[in-house]
C-alpha cells in the first residue's frame, strides 16, 4: 500500500534562485574547462582521487607549503567560481562537508600518539577544523558577512543551499558563494572498508551502476557555486530543494511527484534526472522507485560512476546539470538511459547517501 | 528579520556544574565552578591541566538516557540524549504531529571515542567495528542518533563553525520557523572533551593550567570543558496548537565573518561589534535596553581584549552588567553557544546575573569590571549572549524576557 503523505508534510517553497558560476574538481578532469572531457577518465581501483589542478597558478611556494590538500582544492574552486561570476566578495559563504580535511585530522591524531602529547604543532589541528576552509575563503577575498558550515553527511550542501535560499528571502544579501568538498584517504578509506561501504571485488568504474554486488566505490569532490537573487548573467535556476531523512521508497515515490507538482510539471515535462547509482545492490531501490515512474521522454542519468561516492557528491550532479542547462547538451558519459525529449528546460536531481539522507533538486534552464 | 516571532519553550542542559537545569542553577547561584582534574578522558595532559569535565562516566549516561544498546552511542550522543531529554520534558511536542527539525552543533563529533579505538580500525588487520563504531568520527553521527532518540526526521542539521556553533544552530533554527519551514525548531549542540581537542588548545598555547580568568588583566587563556544543551524553538501560532508557555522569546540573532584571521580574532572587535550591534537593531531596542550580557569571555588574551573593544565601541560609557560564565563550566566549544543560551535564559526567568568567577583586575586598555557576585536585585529583561568562533565566525543571540 502507497504511503500518503501527511497533511502536514514540508513544502519548502521558494522563490528561484539564480546559478551565475559553477565550478568542480573531482576524479575527471572537469576544471580544465569547466566541463566534463570528451574522454572521462577511467578507474580499475576503488578509490576515484582528485584530478589535481595545477596550484602554482594560485599560490607562492611559500602559501602552499602551508596548506593542506582540501584547502588548496578548496580554494581553488571557490576563486574559480567567484571569477567566472565576476564577484569579488561574496554576501554569504557557505559550505557542506562531512569530512573536512580528513588528512589533518588524522595527521593529528598520528601527532598526539608519535610525540606523547608533548608540544604539537597546531597547523594540522586548526585545518581539522570544519570551518577552516570557509574562514580561508572569506580571508582570501576580504568577504566578510554570514558565514557557515555544515556537517551532515548527505544533507551538507543542501542545508548550506537552503540557508543561502533563505538569506536572500530575508532580504539580507544579494549573492552568495556556496559549495561542498570532501576528500578520501587511505586511513578513512579502510575505516569504511570496517564498515562494508566499499565493494570487495575490484572494480571498474564504468561497470559500477551495473554491479550486482553489495557496497560502492569511493571517490572525492569539489563543488563552488555563485548564486544570485536576478537572473542577470545566471547559467541555471535552483526552484527547488527538498530533504528527507531516513525514509522508505514508498515515500520517496510520493515525494517526487508531490515535488513535482508543487512545480507546475508532468513527468513527461522533465527531460532529464540525475539519479545516484553508486552500485550498491542494497540501495539501488530507491533510485529504481524513481526510474520506474518516469516517462519515456525523460533523459536518465547517473553520475558516481564518473566521480566515485562520497557524502556531498550532490555537488556533482548540481555541477553537471548547470552545466546542461547552460550548453544545452548532455555529455554522453553521463547517459544511463536516452530520453525522447528534445528539449533541456528541467533538470531534476535525486541523490541519496547511504540510504538515509535522501534529497531532490529542480534545476531549470534560463 | 520582522514578521514572525520565535519563542522558547524548553531547555535542557549537562555541563560540569550540573546535569539538568535544577543542579545547574545551583552552582550558578553558589558561584561553585565545575572546572577541576581530568579524570575520565584518557590524556598525558591530565597531569598538567584542568578541565569542566562531566563526572559521570558512559555506563551511567547509558542508564541516564536509556538508549537502545546495539548501537554505538559516543559520549557526545550520550551527552545530546540526556540533555535533549531534560528540553523534551518541558514541554509538549509530538515531532510525528508538527514539523519538527533538529539543528544540532559539534566541533569534533564521536572523536571522544573513535580516539581511543581508531588505530584498531585503520588497522587493515584487525576487524574491529563493532556495533558500527567505525560510522561515529563524523559530526553527523551524533545528530541523527540523537534525532532517531526522539524521533524527529523532518528537517536535520549538523552545524560546525568553532565555538560559535550552536549559536548559529540556535538561529538557522528560528530562521527555519520563520521562513515557514518549521513549526518547531530544536537547537543546540554537544561536544564531548577529547584528548584530540585538549591536545589541539595545547598546541595553541591557550590554555590556562589554573582555573580561567577572564577580563582579568593577568588571564593567561581558557579552560576546556565539556556538555550538550538545547533549546525548542516554536513560532507563534504554533504556540496556539501546543499550549506551551514561552520560557523567553528570542529577539534577535547574527552571524558575521569579520574575515581577519583564521584563528584571532580582530583587535578592533569589529566582527563582535557588528555581530551585537545588528542583534539589537533586529530586536528594535536600544543599546541602552539591554539588560545583562552573557560574554564570549574565554579568557584568551587575544579575545576578551577584542570583545571589550567591541563593548565599549557599542556601548561607550555605558557597557551593561557582563559577566562570562566560563570559568563556571569551561569553553564547551559547539556547545557553549547553547549551554550560554540555557544560562540567558534562566537569568530571565529568575532575574538574576552570574558572577564572572576568578576576575580580580581589569584589562588596562579597557578599565571594564564584570560582575563579580550573583546579582539577584536587578531587573533583567533582554540578555545578550556572544559566541566567537575560529574562522572568524562570531554570532550572537538575544532572548527578551516573554511578555
Amino acid at each position: 500500500m502507497a504511503e500518503t503523505t501527511p497533511a502536514f508534510y514540508l513544502v519548502n517553497m521558494f522563490n528561484p534562485v539564480y546559478i551565475t558560476s559553477a565550478r568542480a574538481i573531482c576524479a575527471q578532469d572537469t576544471f580544465s574547462n569547466n566541463n566534463l572531457p570528451e574522454e572521462t577518465k577511467a578507474f580499475e581501483q576503488n578509490i576515484l582521487n582528485y584530478h589535481e589542478p595545477d596550484y602554482k597558478k594560485y599560490f607562492t611556494i611559500m602559501q602552499l607549503r602551508r596548506m593542506t590538500r582540501i584547502i588548496k582544492i578548496g580554494l581553488v574552486t571557490a576563486i574559480e567560481a567567484l571569477k567566472d561570476a565576476k564577484l569579488e566578495q561574496p554576501q554569504a559563504i557557505i559550505t557542506g562537508t562531512a569530512k573536512g580535511s580528513m588528512t589533518d585530522t588524522e595527521k593529528f591524531l598520528h601527532d598526539i600518539v608519535d610525540f606523547n602529547e608533548g608540544t604539537l604543532n597546531p597547523t594540522a589541528f586548526i585545518q581539522s577544523t570544519y570551518n577552516a576552509l570557509n574562514g580561508l575563503i572569506a580571508l582570501h577575498h576580504n568577504a566578510n558577512g554570514y558565514n557557515s558550515t555544515y556537517v551532515h553527511r548527505g544533507f551538507s550542501l543542501e542545508n548550506a543551499l537552503m540557508d543561502a535560499i533563505m538569506l536572500f528571502e530575508e532580504n539580507r544579501i544579494e549573492n552568495a558563494l556556496i559549495g561542498c568538498f570532501e576528500e578520501m584517504t587511505a586511513e578513512h578509506y579502510e575505516l569504511k572498508k570496517k564498515m562494508g561501504y566499499w565493494k570487495n571485488e575490484s572494480m571498474k568504474n564504468i561497470d559500477l551502476l551495473n554491479s550486482p554486488t553489495t557496497g560502492t566505490i569511493a571517490g572525492e569532490g569539489t563543488f563552488f557555486f555563485t548564486l544570485n537573487k536576478s537572473a542577470e548573467n545566471a547559467i541555471a535556476k535552483l526552484n527547488g530543494l527538498r530533504m528527507l531523512y531516513n525514509v522508505d521508497e514508498a515515500l520517496i515515490k510520493t515525494t517526487f511527484k508531490s515535488f513535482l507538482a508543487e512545480h507546475n510539471l508532468t513527468l513527461d515535462e522533465v527531460d532529464t534526472v540525475f539519479l545516484s547509482y553508486n552500485g550498491n545492490s542494497q540501495t539501488r531501490h530507491f533510485e529504481d522507485a524513481i526510474s520506474q515512474q518516469l516517462s519515456p521522454s525523460t533523459n536518465q542519468l547517473a553520475f558516481k560512476h564518473l566521480c566515485g561516492e562520497f557524502d556531498t557528491a550532490a555537488g556533482f550532479a548540481l555541477w553537471a546539470g548547470a552545466k546542461i542547462l547552460q550548453h544545452q547538451t548532455i555529455h554522453p558519459s553521463l547517459i544511463l538511459k536516452k530520453g525522447t525529449s528534445s528539449s533541456l528546460k528541467n533538470v531534476v536531481i535525486y541523490n541519496q547517501y547511504n540510504g538515509k539522507e535522501h534529497a531532490f533538486y529542480l534545476l531549470e534552464k534560463i | 528579520m520582522p514578521g514572525k516571532r520565535v519563542f522558547i519553550t524548553g531547555m535542557g542542559i549537562i555541563s560540569a556544574i550540573g546535569t539538568g537545569v535544577g543542579e545547574t542553577l545551583v552552582s550558578l547561584r553558589n558561584n561553585v565552578s565545575g572546572i577541576g582534574s581530568i579524570d575520565i578522558v584518557d590524556t598525558l595532559l591530565k597531569t598538567k591541566l584542568i578541565a569542566g569535565e562531566i563526572k559521570v562516566p558512559n555506563d551511567n549516561l547509558v542508564e541516564l538516557t536509556g538508549v537502545k544498546k546495539n548501537a554505538y552511542y559516543t559520549r557526545t550522543s550520550l551527552l545530546g540524549i540526556a540533555a535533549l531529554q531534560e528540553a523534551m520534558q518541558m514541554c509538549k511536542l509530538d515531532p510525528s504531529r508538527q514539523k519538527t527539525g533538529f539543528i544540532n552543533a559539534t566541533t569534533v563529533g564521536g572523536m571522544s571515542d573513535m580516539e581511543k579505538f581508531y588505530f584498531d580500525l585503520v588497522d587493515p588487520t584487525t576487524k574491529s567495528n563493532e556495533n558500527g563504531l567505525a560510522d561515529c568520527l563524523d559530526c553527523a553521527d551524533c545528530t541523527e542518533k540523537i534525532a532517531d532518540h526522539f524521533n524527529i526526521k523532518d528537517w536535520i542539521a549538523t552545524i560546525s563553525t568553532a565555538c560559535s556553533s550552536s549559536a548559529n544552530a540556535i538561529l538557522y533554527g528560528a530562521r527555519l520557523i520563520k521562513s515557514g519551514q518549521l513549526d518547531v525548531a530544536v537547537c543546540g549542540g554537544t561536544d564531548a572533551l577529547t584528548r584530540f581537542t585538549l591536545n589541539g588548545f595545547n598546541s595553541l598555547k591557550n590554555i590556562d593550567p589554573s582555573p580561567c580568568m577572564p577580563f582579568d588583566e593577568n588571564r593567561n587563556g581558557l579552560n576546556l570543558g565539556e556538555a550538550a544543551a538545547y533549546v525548542i524553538l516554536e513560532s507563534e501560532e504554533q504556540l496556539q496548537r501546543s499550549g506551551n508557555k514561552p520560557l523567553a522569546e528570542l529577539s534577535g540573532y547574527r552571524n558575521f565573518n569579520e574575515a581577519f584571521h583564521p584563528t584571532a580574532p580582530s583587535p578592533n572587535g569589529e566582527g563582535a561589534l557588528t555581530a551585537m550591534q545588528e542583534t539589537i537593531q533586529m530586536a528594535g531596542l536600544q543599546p541602552a535596553d539591554i539588560s545583562y550580557i552573557n560574554v564570549h569571555g574565554t579568557a584568551t588574551l587575544n579575545n576578551d581584549l577584542s570583545e571589550g573593544i567591541a563593548l565599549k565601541r557599542l556601548f561607550g560609557e555605558n557597557v551593561p552588567l557582563f559577566s562570562s560564565t566560563k570559568p563556571f563550566t569551561g569553553h564547551t566549544l559547539a556547545a557553549a553557544g547553547a549551554v550560554e543560551a540555557v544560562f540567558a535564559l534562566l537569568s530571565l526567568q529568575e532575574q538574576i546575573i552570574y558572577a564572572n568567577l576568578n576576575f580580580k583586575s581589569p584589562i588596562p586598555e579597557l578599565g571594564l569590571y564584570p560582575v563579580t557576585s550573583l546579582q539577584t536585585d536587578k531587573t533583567v529583561n533582554h540578555v545578550l549572549s556572544n559566541s566567537f568562533g575560529f574562522g572568524g565566525n562570531n554570532a550572537s543571540l538575544l532572548f527578551s524576557k516573554y511578555v
